[in-house]
């Protein structure tokens, strides 16, 4: 299967372990990716959508141009930005018509609504298909209690989902394919806080010990998340939400691709789990006695 | 058609713990809970406390957690949600004070918040002799916002509200958003900035959670969204008291401009300042010692930036 | 014991409107309400709200179809104070934000409503009412205003024959409170409780009307009840009439537009008790889709009827599971609103010193036998205006036995809760109540139907004094409150019956089978009630005509 890739801003800049696990991983699985290099940051729900619409417009049209149907994402938040902007460009030909006319024609670009914006979790479950991915796991990842953490962007609004209700339990359904087990808890589709890390620390932290406390508490040995923004919340702010709750909480937070990557061979330095602020060595561990 | 309500009961007279009564009703098939509700006062125990008015789905009084989901009690035939046991639940709404069994305080959660956002037109001077003249659709998303009738279930479901109590929330938001969009108004600017302080439009989330516990469509959570991008519009990133959100606006903007993609590095700088980051020293050297801290300014230009600047200048063009 | 100098009972449209002149003339004006003023019955209207706003209309021609729609009742007068006032009152809705649909030219767009000539009634969407509810509630906040939430008041406080208060149950607590004020001016709603099934809101249970009869002021054309055809099958939702204006059609069982045989020219355009009585007559002479006839958009454009029927597109689908634009949707005739309440000079005075009324609970004399759809909120709005503004001019007063009164009613109170449990109890006799209202003093009445009904009424007040209470708890006390309901509802029902019995002859909403013409000779004039230890006591007083002599009313 072919996609046009879209890597995202922190994947190579404050999770640069991402980047790397994900393309390996996308190769070992056969999955080509022509990766857009002349696109511009979605605006993960910071920007206002006066100026990120049209930057998706042309990261869409972009796509559109290389002749594919898919831009896939490996984030959450990229994910539910660009797939909102692409579903409002869809549904409403006059938006379109004006985005292409104001910021894309000087361009010499069009966007006609025909892309598809996925994330990996998606074209795992979806296009790939999870038997598939059973095949291709070398490492089945037994006695690993993984609690899956997915990112509001990548689960709601329900239009995101595009009518298909199980991308909610898609993440399960991968780590049951790798062989893991799922360690449910309540907070799996809840917000992580990292959109008010700027704007209220306190509450940014409360949420990232409530949610990594409630799995820890359930038994996880770790965390999986399909988006870096929250892993950066989950993992890089862990230790401060520790301090600010007076508990030690301790839970390593994966990407997902780093999982899956496990799951196929690869070792924990090759998918750079030791770029974690919350140590994965346990983790490596484990994985290390299943070899 | 049998049934089996599960009441929560709790009574702060008489002290006691709160817990679920059962009832075994026996009602019409079309019977609504609110119907199975008055059932049980009338005619089974004419202690239980629930408020209802309208009776059809209009005013918001009913607004319950029924088999786990907030719903109106009015409006909710047994048969629909009636599980395998044929039984129905009726709780409260989350995260709220219960005065007494399903009477809930809507003060605190709701009434009060929304006082607080100057919850009145602020004419635009001077008025015009008759009515405004203003085209119909610049009135639709006021009339959509103004759908709201305060059954509270956004704020019920917010993702900020359960850690946080004192965040305005998104009912109160959408309500302040039906201002903010009315041509008629003139305090605009006013209420941007009273709205971007703290507790307000920077501290949602955006979970889009509102969106989903909304049982009219009018889309709190992308309501806030509008009220964030109208407040940028308007050269307006943050309130007085927390001008590191208007930094971190300005720092994202300015490097996705510059090199297409975001500047991490430099963001965290220019949000909190050199002397902030004193504070997060140890985090940043424990990412710095694993390779995670992106070098601010050392941003490599990607391909394309000059047409992202473009855009961006584009869109501040039409602001000037 | 709080004091204010203005006291409105009743936190609806009317109420608040009341509160917000009272306010502007300077008064120290409070407001209490059962429930939350934003929760009020007046958020359920959804058509619209009349104005002679165009051009080529004008407070004359509007005048005159409410005094026709009001088959000749209408005291003219008042009428055209109403017709006259109502464009200053919607530019003022506007004003304060009440966002109204516009036309291509950015004015105040004009829906036609059902008995009118023309389009003339201003809207929001299908939500007019719960706009201007929500829009005077933020006026309210604005001018600081105290309310008094959730307090229920049960009885009035006298001096000397005035009205110097109330006394009212604060459901937070249970305790009742007296409170003193120059002027009270009630808004509580009319008495559709009285009827089951019913349109109106779980509160509307005709207090207001009740206490202001027990003082000693005089109630008018209590025997004029409105139906509304468009009840929906299931919770009995009310659909706006507006969905017959815009071009619905009404069916029978064999798909035949029965209105067309009562109002040969408007047809479902007709006004709302023709078309409720052609509903009403094609159902129980079988010709209905079982016990309701159909509402039939399915000619119309689809998404048009969408756009401007956002809410009741959804609630139909919700509550009756059928599709408002394709399928035919079953309603009938339900209760809906209680023509007749308090009656008022246009100043809102009650003829008890001091009281003063507005709204549901009120009779103007603008309706006249049947009101026209946008009538209603209008009346509400200039009214409740009026009777804020003349409250606040009531002069200072001295109050004297109150604290005795509060003594007296924290008994009576207290009797009622203390009730041992008995097999009666207030919420069954209540449904008995409202079943027999339905059924005899409904929409087709007779000579022995309205005697079957004062019997059974009588027989109810006794099965009601010996109802019993099981709620010991003072704290949200709702059964309590559920007797003191029931109590007014079966005082004003006595008064509906008396003067349904009395006037024979057929006159807009009130149909009599054996006096099936009307009798402009002898029933040009509208029915008083005062209270008598035995029962109401029945007066008459003449319509008042100004332009236009009684006619014979066709549609």
């Amino acid at each position: 299967m072919r996609c046009a890739f879209y890597p995202g801003c922190v994947s190579r800049g404050g999770c640069p372990e991402l980047y790397p696990s994900a393309i390996k991983v996308a190769a070992r699985l056969g999955l080509e990716l022509e990766e857009l290099t002349d696109v511009g940051c979605n605006g993960a729900g910071v920007l206002s959508r006066e100026v990120s619409d049209p930057i998706n417009a042309r990261t869409l049209a972009k796509a559109e141009r290389l002749g594919l149907s898919t831009v896939m994402t490996i984030c959450s938040t990229c994910t539910g930005v660009m797939g909102q902007a692409n579903i409002k460009l869809r549904e409403d030909p006059v938006y379109r018509a004006s985005m292409n006319h104001e910021f894309l024609a000087d361009e010499g670009l069009e966007y006609q609504g025909t892309i598809s914006v996925k994330h990996l979790l998606w074209i795992l479950n979806e296009d790939y298909g999870l038997d598939r991915l059973r095949t291709a796991v070398k490492r089945p990842l037994r006695g690993l209690k993984v609690s899956p953490f997915y990112g509001c962007y990548i689960r709601r609004p329900d239009a995101i989902v595009e009518g298909k209700p199980q991308r909610k339990q898609y993440l399960e359904r991968v780590i049951e394919a790798l062989g893991a087990e799922v360690v449910d808890f309540g907070g799996k589709g809840k917000c992580c806080g990292f959109p008010i890390l700027t704007a209220n620390e306190t509450n940014s932290m409360a949420m990232v010990a409530a949610h990594t406390g409630e799995a820890k508490g359930k038994g996880a040995d770790c965390m999986v998340t399909p988006c870096p923004l929250c892993h950066l919340n989950l993992d890089g702010s862990q230790p401060r939400a520790e301090a600010q709750k007076g508990e030690k909480i301790d839970l390593p937070i994966l990407h997902l691709p780093q999982l899956i990557g496990l799951g196929l061979g690869f070792s924990p330095e090759e998918l750079h789990m030791r770029r974690h602020i919350v140590s994965t060595r346990a983790v490596a561990e484990t994985v290390r006695l299943l070899t | 058609m049998q049934a089996t309500f599960k009441v929560y009961r709790f009574d702060r007279e008489t002290g006691g713990k709160p817990g679920f009564q059962s009832y075994a009703l026996d009602l019409p098939e079309d019977a609504t809970v609110l119907d199975g509700l008055f059932k049980i006062r009338e005619e089974m125990d004419g202690s239980l406390g629930f408020r209802a008015s309208c009776n059809r789905g209009l005013c918001g009084e009913c607004t319950l957690r029924i088999n786990r989901g907030g719903r109106l009690a009015c409006i909710t035939r047994i048969a629909s949600v009636l599980t395998k046991d044929r039984e129905v639940s009726v709780e409260p709404v989350r995260n709220v004070l219960v005065l007494k069994d399903l009477v809930y305080d809507v003060e605190t959660l709701l009434w009060k918040k929304i006082k607080s956002v100057r919850p009145w037109l602020d004419p635009a001077r001077p008025e015009p002799e008759r009515e405004y003249v203003v085209p119909d659709e610049k009135l639709r998303p006021v009339r959509n916002a103004m759908k709201c009738y305060y059954c509270g279930l956004c704020d019920e479901g917010c993702s900020v509200i359960p850690f946080d109590k004192t965040f305005v929330g998104p009912a109160a938001l959408t309500k302040a958003y039906r201002f903010v969009s009315d041509p008629r108004d003139g305090a605009r600017a006013a209420r941007l900035r009273a709205l971007g302080e703290p507790r307000g439009i920077w501290d949602c989330v955006h979970c889009f959670e509102a969106d989903e516990h909304c049982p009219r469509g009018i889309e709190p959570t992308q309501r806030i969204v509008d009220l964030r991008d109208a407040a940028v519009a308007a050269g307006i990133k943050s309130g007085t008291k927390n001008p590191q959100v208007a930094r971190h606006y300005d720092s994202f903007a300015a490097s996705v401009r510059k090199s297409g993609w975001l500047d991490e590095g430099r963001l965290a700088l220019e949000t909190w300042g050199v002397r902030r980051i004193f504070d997060l020293l140890p985090i940043a050297w424990r990412a710095f010692r694993r390779g995670k801290l992106p070098v601010p300014y050392r941003h490599p230009k990607r391909k394309g930036a000059e047409r992202i600047a473009r855009i961006f200048e584009k869109v501040q063009g039409k602001h000037s | 014991m709080p004091r204010h100098e203005v006291l409105i009972v009743g936190g609806g449209i009317a109420g608040m409107r009341a509160a917000l002149a009272a306010k502007e003339r300077g008064a120290d004006v409070a407001l209490l309400s059962k429930v939350h003023p934003l929760r009020t019955h007046s958020g359920t209207s959804q058509g619209g709200i009349n104005a002679a706003m165009s051009r080529d209309d004008s407070p004359e021609a509007h005048a005159f179809d409410t005094v026709k729609g009001g088959d000749y009742l209408a005291d003219q007068d008042t009428v055209e104070l109403l017709a006259t006032a109502a464009s200053g009152a919607l530019v003022e809705l506007d004003h304060w934000g009440v966002p109204f649909n516009r036309d291509g030219d950015g004015r105040l767009d004009l829906r036609w409503l059902c008995g009118a000539a023309r389009a003339r009634a201003c809207y929001v969407d299908d939500m007019t009412g719960h706009a201007i509810l929500q829009v005077l509630y933020e006026q309210l906040l604005k001018a600081d205003i105290p309310t008094y939430e959730e307090w229920v008041t049960t009885r009035l406080v006298l001096d000397e024959g005035a009205c110097v208060g109330v006394v009212a149950l604060e459901m937070a607590s249970g305790s009742l409170e007296a409170f003193s004020a120059n002027a009270v001016v009630l808004a509580t709603g009319g008495c559709a409780r009285a009827y089951e099934p019913t349109g109106a809101a779980y509160g509307v249970a005709g207090e207001g009307v009740s206490l202001a009869y027990r003082a000693g002021a005089t109630l008018m054309d209590m025997e004029m009840v409105q139906f509304h055809p468009l009840g929906l099958r299931g919770r009995g939702l009310i659909l706006t009439e507006a969905l017959l204006s815009h071009g619905g059609y009404l069916v029978n069982g064999n798909g035949d537009r029965f209105a067309l045989k009562y109002a040969p020219s408007y047809g479902e355009r007709a006004p709302r008790d023709i078309v409720a009585r052609a509903a009403e007559e094609e159902i129980l002479s079988g010709r209905g889709i079982q016990e309701f006839v159909g509402l039939d958009l399915r000619h119309l454009d689809g998404d048009q009827v969408k756009r401007q029927f956002p809410l009741t597109a959804h609630l139909v689908k919700a509550q009756a599971e059928v599709n408002l634009t394709t399928d035919t949707v079953p309603v009938r005739p339900v209760a809906h609103r209680t023509i007749g309440g308090v009656r008022v000079n246009a100043d809102g005075a009650t003829g008890v010193g001091g009281l003063y009324a507005a709204g549901g609970c009120a009779a103007t004399g603008v309706h006249g036998a049947n009101g026209l759809g946008g009538d209603w909120l209008l009346e509400a709005l200039i009214f409740g205006q009026r009777a804020g503004a003349s409250a606040a001019e009531r002069g200072q007063r001295l109050s004297r036995g109150v604290e005795i009164q509060l003594e007296e009613e924290k008994r009576r109170i207290a009797e009622i809760a203390d009730r041992p449990a008995s097999l009666e109890r207030a919420g069954t006799i209540r449904v008995k109540l409202g079943q027999t209202m339905r059924q005899y003093v409904g929409i087709l009445r007779d000579a022995s139907g309205l005697e079957q009904a004062a019997n059974t009424l009588q027989e109810l007040r006794a099965r009601s004094q010996r109802a019993g209470t099981t709620n010991r708890g003072k704290r949200y006390n709702y059964e309590l409150v559920g007797s003191l309901e029931l109590e007014s509802l079966l005082t004003v029902a006595e008064v509906i019956a008396a003067a349904a019995r009395a006037r024979e002859e057929s006159r807009g909403v009130h149909v009599r089978q054996d006096h099936p013409s009307r009798d402009d000779a002898r029933w040009l004039s509208h029915t008083l009630a005062f209270r008598r230890l035995e029962g109401a006591t029945l007066s008459s007083k003449p319509v008042v005509i100004t332009k236009w002599k009684p006619e014979g009313r066709r549609y």
